[in-house]
């Protein structure tokens, strides 16, 4: 039996994943995801395990090329979107991403800046990136990706104190300003946490690879 | 991949994914003969693998081995250059091993 939810996470990566381990302990496997939903099938409990990977960094193609690796490797895989650009048409410009990684088009990458990757769970741990320069890398991306978001709600924030912009109340202004700011909270969190994780990679790089 | 220009010194990743691609090989393969190998004290999560592959294809270390039938799990081979990495790691890991060895083992004071 089916089961749909419908969740948006703020926290794209490492709240995801835990979210779709958690349905898996609970004995629910991803059949589908859509822009806010997912899909589950019933399976045995704790059957298969989730990490979610970001790639919206890369172009297209190279997005493509690395599904189609970790699809070689075993994994199964889903394209999930965390809608965060600015986009011009069917153009969309991802300023945290580089090089051809910045434009992203519809049909295209767009949408496409997740991965989610599922493995039946075999005890070992599942993890994309073991060495501590390649994981201090894929941090460094994760926190370009969540402090453009933050400068985005707060720049939306600086604009409704420009006069003559919006013609809403007083009031109303206010909530709208309250929103963005817990939207900008929501992302600042993620944010801080990849931070602090890049200092201690930082630490280690000194000693390990 | 982060290798130590000076030093010529190459990382871990780096020198078991030459060695991996003597014959052959694709990525689960490349994963499976580093943690046979190492007796799993080495596995490599396939996102630092992709990334070492590339970084290898792009120095022409290593290059795709012509094999069309599962584009998926493309294969690779060292190249010549990659074969010359991998002799002066090697010599150079022997010259760390006999001074670590001398030390470590109190057969040479400081």
């Amino acid at each position: 039996m089916s089961k749909t939810v419908c969740r948006y996470f703020f926290d794209f990566l490492d709240g995801q994943e835990k979210w779709l381990n958690n349905m898996a302990e609970h004995g629910y496997r991803l059949k589908k995801c859509g822009r806010m939903t997912y899909i589950f099938d019933e399976c045995r409990p704790s059957e298969y395990e989730y990490t979610v990977e970001f790639v919206g960094d890369k172009s297209y193609s190279k997005a493509q090329d690395y599904c189609r690796y970790l699809e070689g490797m075993g994994f199964r895989t889903f394209t999930k979107n965390i809608n965060l650009n600015f986009s011009y048409g069917k153009v969309r410009w991802r300023p945290y991403a580089k090089g051809m990684g910045q434009i992203a088009t519809s049909p295209g990458g767009f949408n496409k800046e997740l991965l989610i990757l599922e493995k039946k769970r075999d005890g070992a741990p599942f993890e994309l990136h073991t060495d501590v320069r390649d994981k201090l890398d894929t941090c460094k991306t994760v926190r370009r990706a969540y402090g453009w978001a933050v400068l985005l709600m707060f720049g939306l924030i600086a604009m409704t104190f420009i006069s003559g912009v919006s013609s809403m109340s007083v009031p109303m202004t206010w909530v709208i300003r309250a929103v963005i700011l817990i939207f900008g909270v929501l992302f600042v969190i993620p944010m801080a946490k990849y931070s602090s994780l890049i200092n201690q990679l930082k630490e280690e790089s000194k000693i390990f690879e | 991949m982060r290798d130590n220009i000076k030093g010529g010194a190459l990382t871990e990743t780096t020198f078991f994914v030459l060695l991996a691609v003597y014959k052959p090989n694709h990525g689960y393969g490349i994963m499976q003969f580093i943690e046979k190998e190492t007796n799993g004290r080495v596995v490599l999560g396939a996102g630092t693998l992709y990334g070492a592959i590339n970084a290898l294809a792009k120095k022409k270390w290593i290059a795709p081995f012509d094999n069309e039938a599962d584009n998926n799990k493309k294969e690779y081979i060292i190249t010549d250059a990659g074969k010359q990495k991998a002799r002066e790691e090697l010599k150079r890991m022997g010259e760390v091993y006999k001074l670590a060895s001398a030390i470590i083992r109190g057969e040479r004071n400081q």
